[in-house]
């Protein structure tokens, strides 16, 4: 059995280049505190001489950009048969645009605005993409355990009943324990809605999965932050 | 000004019009003309062959029944009327001896009386014969042949009469192409100048649109032509820029007015947080107030660029078959918490397949808008119904609700971009939905509308083309 335990990862490498120095100090002060090293360039320039001079785990690259843009770097990294993942950062969100950034070499595309739990998701995911990590059958939190073969929960011991969307749920907050999710990278995940459905849907779902998972128990493991999302953690 | 008109002129289209109906015209003129002229001058040779011949079968007869004497005073009275200049004729017997002749002075290269006897020998019959005239613009006619069985008739005449004919023919239709050639042209330059003055119309009012004038028309002669079919195509353009630019023109009002509410809201609280004793609390509820308002920003921004693009149909580049019981499946059970919560049930009526062409998550978020607002405007112990069946060939969704209602001067307006009517105000949302969902329901060819009554229940319906 493979136990997926959060928090292994660090010691990677990420290469942002975005000339935005508030964003760019936002982004380097939440990956440092995720545990991730992190060089920045805040233009294309320099950005390129450090992404063929030395070697990263992935890379943020912002489309508009002094010197160099977004996509010459990106055609340029993979000119030279540099393959790290590339997440593209931009303000255009048309659809156009994210299939132009992807079909140029990027892995992922994210709009600004952005949240930074999201970009961290993202960079997570593309991680466990590219170093081949074994997908784990079960997923262990506390005293939360999740088996993905028989799809079923328990806490404490004690087996909890869930609807399969409340599964997917929870087994969204635990791959990403630790961390905040947003309502937004919740819908996407789980449900695969790209938007914002309404109102409230996501707080009435996580509020009936609480139910049933802490509701029995003295420590609540799923959070709400408020303007941020969720998260599943230990209690303070 | 002029010199460059003309310059231009031979490039325009009605130039080049007039150059080829007058060209075409002209051709046909004077191949009817050519016709016509060889038609009559063939007509007129057969006709005085013909006449040389029925003059030897009247003398032959003559001689059958009157005898030779007779046959040689008509012949002298004919020798007295005629001009011996365009007419002769002589008379043998079978011995080739010459009987009696009209002067033959002006007549050179007649053919001996051997030769006419050896030809006759032969054949019975007329013989006619072509011969040269000695003015050489002429062509003499013969014809020669037995009457009775011992003489011999040689006649023939020039064509003079009928050349004549035939010049004045020729005079009469060069005067009458000469008077054709202006009137012609001008009647081709005018058709043309007014299959064309449409043209012109409609790029003058397309010039003027370029200048910025945009409520410009062109005017409509209703003759249902080819020309009007291009105004009224170019006023349907025309009007729809307009009513685009107008409604960009609203737009940006109301997105100026309705962005600068979260504005003020989020310097309101950066504001209270400086000027107030600062502690950790304060400031976390300070930030997170302002990521909210940050967010409804962001969301209202995102979603009028939504729904200018599905009005503009510019996502509609991704076809694929969509099916709609499926997504309502998925709308309802991803809703049913939230109608749990509210204690409002939530129920869906699916009747048969339904599968329709376009974009999967604009439909899909279409679905989603209308549940939800059909869940926010429905009271505690409410009923929200889903109902999905296929019409002809449309796909009805109906999206009922036992909610408040809309009142009668505003559902006309329900759809607008921003229009959030009295009772809504106090809810969460930025007055888009609905509007979304039209240009979505519209993008797929299909549309939707609105049935409600006031204090009982509102109705969407919305249809879509089902796929083929």
């Amino acid at each position: 059995m493979i136990v997926y335990v959060a928090e292994q990862v660090p010691s990677m490498k990420i290469l942002l280049i975005e000339d935005d120095h508030v964003i760019a100090e936002h982004i380097i002060k939440g990956m440092k505190e995720a545990g991730y090293s992190i060089e920045h360039a805040s233009d294309g320039l320099s950005g390129v001489s450090l992404a063929l001079s030395e070697s990263y785990d992935v890379a943020i690259i912002d489309l508009m950009l002094p010197k160099l843009d977004g996509l010459s770097i990106i055609d340029l990294i993979r000119d030279k048969k540099i393959n790290f993942p590339i997440i593209i950062l931009s303000a255009k969100r048309s659809v156009d645009e994210r299939i132009c950034g992807l079909q140029h070499g990027g892995d992922d595309y994210l709009t600004k605005p952005f949240s930074f739990s999201e970009l961290l998701a993202r960079v997570k995911a593309l991680l466990r993409r590219s170093s081949n990590v074994v997908e784990p059958t079960s997923m262990i939190y506390q005293d939360l355990e999740l088996d993905l073969l028989s799809r079923t929960v328990s806490r404490a011991g004690k087996k909890v009943e869930l609807q399969p969307k409340e599964f997917s749920l929870l087994e969204y907050l635990l791959r990403n324990q630790g961390h905040i999710v947003s309502k937004t990278m919740i819908m996407e995940r789980v449900w695969d809605y790209h938007f914002d459905p309404g109102t409230n849907v996501v707080e009435a779902r996580v509020s009936k999965l609480r139910e049933k998972i802490d509701k029995e128990f003295d420590k609540p493991l799923i959070h709400t932050v408020r303007g941020l999302g969720y998260v599943l953690k230990q209690a303070d | 000004m002029f010199l460059s008109k003309l310059i231009r002129a031979p490039k325009t289209l009605a130039a080049r019009l007039t150059f080829w109906y007058s060209a075409a015209f002209y051709l046909l003129l004077l191949v009817s003309l050519v016709g016509m002229f060889i038609a009559v001058s063939t007509l007129l040779e057969t006709r005085m062959e013909n006449d040389l011949r029925e003059d030897i079968e009247e003398f032959n007869i003559l001689y059958q029944q009157h005898g030779l004497n007779r046959v040689l005073f008509e012949i002298n009275q004919e020798i007295m009327y005629e001009n011996p200049e365009h007419f002769f004729i002589r008379l043998f017997n079978s011995q080739g001896e010459l009987l009696l002749h009209s002067d033959l002075s002006q007549w050179r290269q007649l053919p001996t009386a051997n030769n006419l006897l050896n030809a006759l020998s032969q054949q019975k019959d007329i013989l006619l014969k072509k011969m040269s005239h000695i003015d050489e613009d002429l062509t003499s006619y013969t014809a020669y042949g037995k009457i009775g069985k011992d003489l011999i008739m040689h006649t023939g005449e020039s064509n003079q009469d009928q050349q004549e004919t035939l010049d004045i023919i020729k005079i009469v239709s060069a005067i009458i192409f000469c008077i054709i050639i202006p009137i012609g042209a001008l009647i081709g330059w005018l058709t043309a100048r007014k299959a064309v003055s449409g043209i012109k119309a409609v790029s003058a009012a397309a010039a003027d649109i370029e200048q910025g004038i945009f409520d410009r028309q062109v005017s409509v002669n209703s003759k249902g032509d080819e020309i009007d079919e291009l105004a009224n195509t170019f006023n349907a353009m025309a009007d729809r820029i307009n009513t685009l630019i107008e409604e960009m023109r609203e737009m940006t009002d109301n997105i100026a007015h309705d962005l600068r509410s979260p504005l003020a809201r989020i310097r309101a609280i950066s504001e209270s947080t400086l000027s107030s004793q600062v502690n950790s609390d304060s400031c976390h509820k300070a930030a997170s107030d302002t990521l909210e308002e940050c967010d409804r920003l962001l969301q209202m921004i995102n979603m009028t660029l939504d729904v200018a693009e599905a009005e503009a149909d510019v996502r509609e580049t991704k076809v694929d078959l969509v099916d709609l019981n499926y997504l309502t499946e998925d709308a309802c059970e991803l809703f049913s918490p939230v109608a749990e919560h509210k204690n409002i049930k939530l129920s869906t009526h699916l009747s048969g397949p339904c599968t329709v062409q376009g974009n999967k998550h604009n439909l899909q978020r279409m679905l989603t808008n209308l549940i939800d607002n059909a869940l926010k405007y429905t009271p505690e112990k409410g009923e929200v119904i889903v109902e999905l069946e296929n019409e002809k060939s449309d796909a009805i969704l109906k999206v009922a609700d036992t909610g408040i209602g809309i009142p009668e001067p505003e559902r006309s307006r329900i759809f607008d971009r921003f229009y959030r009517c009295d009772q809504s105000r106090t809810q969460e949302g930025c007055g888009l939905g609905l509007c979304y969902s039209r240009a979505v329901a519209r993008s797929h060819g299909g549309d939707i509308k609105l049935k409600t009554a006031l204090n009982r229940s509102s109705v969407f319906e919305v249809s879509l083309p089902l796929s083929k």
